[in-house]
């Protein structure tokens, strides 16, 4: 799974994502010949090429439309001092991140998916609380509740967006992937997101089967986990 | 048991350790979550997963006009309205509550081990109409933890995702899909009557030749006629044929019988199964017990037809879900009240009632 993070901002219009320079771009092979050779695409190419897809839709649809995704790249070095500075100024800030799934060639690129963690916004308040009692430190915890917050921003947008296409043939494709929940606290997710404003299209229930065939399957390009996945890993910075 | 040997076990080697950690915080919040009563979800590679669709598991018939007449949004927004009005049981519904009991009898031989069923349900409805379909699980309180709403895509990646011993679907294409992909699936019907079925035992039955075993000898009666075929089969009885689409799915439920028999329980077993096959005993019937026997397999009751009607034999059996190839015996079945599985696999599906057909016409009948 890729380690990069997308960042979104609390925008009332445009829906912004910042992307590193150097997802965009794979800076590793890069030659150190002629200026004029383009670089080769990272791992984030076939993401923005579905981010615009929506776009032009969006566009097509309403050519005055103002809620689109607006994209920025950081130009920066992607020092491992800096990534960790990245990750912790989003915490201190409240800015809600997402995974950038990792993209494989044969992603389709006429459709963006969006996956949100049911386990996320489908767990109550208590039981958050009761995470501790099995391995989840105290600041484990608390950013796993930040993240239903900042969840529910990006979540109302997408929302909005998706209502602009019908069910079928949508370039926009919004799942929920519930991994440790029950099937009830999955359908508290879906009704949790349809409050919000969001009707999902797609919705995945695995009581705790392993995920990656399952990923696999899904292809999706952007994973909501709420830092789920930093969790697992111990040697990621939480 | 083998679910899917070599290649899938390798590759998941790598990631096998945080998967673990994973199963361990997963164990611990089911064991904890309000679900003091239910119990958890077995791992897919122990487990013998038995992939529902919607509309086998729940009646959907009248939302289905709905969808055909008028529309995906109609659909949808239909289901919405009824949203908290549980669906009626469908046809695989008695098979699933079957299921059920079965894992409750081995949690209690066996508290700890995860050689269960594990019911997935399977579906590419749409994911609204999740809410609906979660209201009516928890209505009639099946064990169905997992699921997959693919909102209109292909479920046939995700069934081997799940490493799906059994796929149940009233669409005949992704029925047949699932079978050029080596997974064991039939494909089921509305039922108008239907017997009264035991709630103690599940039970299963075969149809032989291209449910069990290939196709290979139904090939010999439909191109050179009974005699040779016949002949045939008393030259090779000692050739054991070669493996159907279903003999997986018997080998796992011979598995989970095991574990009764290691119990003492072999006259009670929860499990019963039957091979009813239009074969004589006495000209053919030798060489598919002899096959059996080469895989290690046994079924309970093998019923040797020699070209006499399914339907009554099947009417007195009451088995949960009745397995064959041919339209000819299912709809023969269905008409004394026995719930038919169709599978869609070999010669058998380009004649209808001994008679060739064109392919056009194979593909109409199907639907």
């Amino acid at each position: 799974m890729a380690v990069s993070h997308l960042f979104v901002q609390n925008c009332a219009g445009p829906l912004m994502i910042a992307l590193q320079y150097n997802d965009l771009f794979d800076l590793l092979s890069i030659s150190t010949s002629t200026n004029t050779d383009a670089l080769p695409k990272g791992r984030a190419f076939t993401f923005i090429k579905a981010v615009q897809t929506v776009n032009e839709r969006l566009v097509d649809q309403n050519k005055t439309e103002s809620l689109l995704f607006e994209v920025i790249l950081i130009a920066k070095e992607c020092s491992e001092e800096i990534k960790m500075k990245i990750v912790e100024s989003v915490k201190h800030y409240g800015i809600p991140a997402a995974l950038l799934y990792d993209q494989a060639d044969h992603h389709v690129l006429n459709q963006l998916k969006v996956i949100f963690s049911g386990d996320v916004i489908g767990f109550s308040e208590d039981s958050l609380d009761s995470l501790s009692d099995f391995g989840f430190g105290e600041t484990q915890i608390e950013t796993f509740k930040a993240a239903k917050i900042c969840v529910k921003e990006f979540a109302v947008l997408i929302g909005q967006m998706r209502r602009r296409f019908g069910h079928e043939n949508s370039p926009l494709c919004t799942c929920v992937l519930s991994v440790w929940g029950s099937r009830n606290i999955c359908a508290t997710a879906l009704k949790t997101l349809r409050e919000w404003g969001l009707d999902v299209d797609e919705v995945y229930c695995l009581a705790g089967a392993p995920c990656s065939p399952i990923l696999a399957v899904v292809k999706p390009h952007i994973l909501w986990d709420g830092g789920l996945h930093n969790m697992r890993d111990s040697s990621a910075p939480s | 048991m083998s679910k899917h040997e070599g290649t899938e076990r390798g590759a998941q080697s790598n990631s096998d350790n945080s998967e673990e950690k994973d199963w361990a915080a997963v164990k611990a919040v089911f064991d904890n979550a309000n679900t003091a009563k239910k119990p958890r979800p077995p791992k897919p590679s122990n487990a013998v997963t038995i992939a529902v669709s919607s509309r086998t598991l729940f009646n959907m018939v009248k939302e289905r006009k709905v969808f055909e007449e008028e529309g995906l949004e109609r659909y949808v927004a239909h289901q919405l309205e009824l949203e908290d009005q549980p669906f009626n049981p469908g046809v695989s519904f008695p098979f699933v509550k079957a299921l059920m009991n079965v894992n409750a009898h081995l949690r209690e031989l066996y508290p700890d081990s995860e050689e269960l069923f594990d019911i997935v349900l399977m579906t590419n409805n749409h994911a609204q109409v999740g809410v609906r379909l979660i209201n009516s699980i928890n209505y009639y309180d099946l064990t169905i933890e997992r699921f997959c709403m693919t909102g209109g895509e292909s479920p046939i990646g995700y069934l081997k995702a799940y490493m799906t011993n059994l796929y149940l679907s009233k669409d005949s294409t992704k029925v047949q899909e699932a079978i050029e992909e080596g997974i064991a699936a039939a494909t089921m019907f509305t039922c108008d009557s239907e017997n009264e079925l035991s709630d103690t035992q599940l039970r299963v039955a075969f149809d032989g030749d291209a449910v069990l075993f290939s196709d290979e000898s139904e090939i010999i009666v439909k191109e050179h006629g009974l005699d040779t075929f016949f002949k045939h089969e008393k030259e090779f009885e000692n050739k054991p044929l070669a493996q159907g689409p279903l003999k997986c799915f018997l080998e796992a439920l011979g598995k989970l019988q095991r574990k009764f028999y290691a119990k003492d329980q072999r006259i009670n077993c929860p499990i019963r199964t039957y091979l009813v096959t239009a074969r004589s005993a006495a000209s053919a019937g030798a060489r598919v017990l002899k096959t059996l026997r080469s895989w290690g397999l046994e079924v309970d009751e093998a019923l040797f037809l020699a070209g006499a009607p399914k339907g009554p034999l099947l009417h007195k059996i009451r088995p949960h879900i009745f397995f064959d190839d041919q339209m000819f015996h299912i709809e023969g079945a269905q008409e004394l009240g026995t719930i038919a599985a169709h599978v869609p696999y070999g010669i058998g599906q380009k004649y209808h009632k001994g008679k060739r057909i064109e392919t056009s016409d194979a593909e109409e009948k199907m639907k």
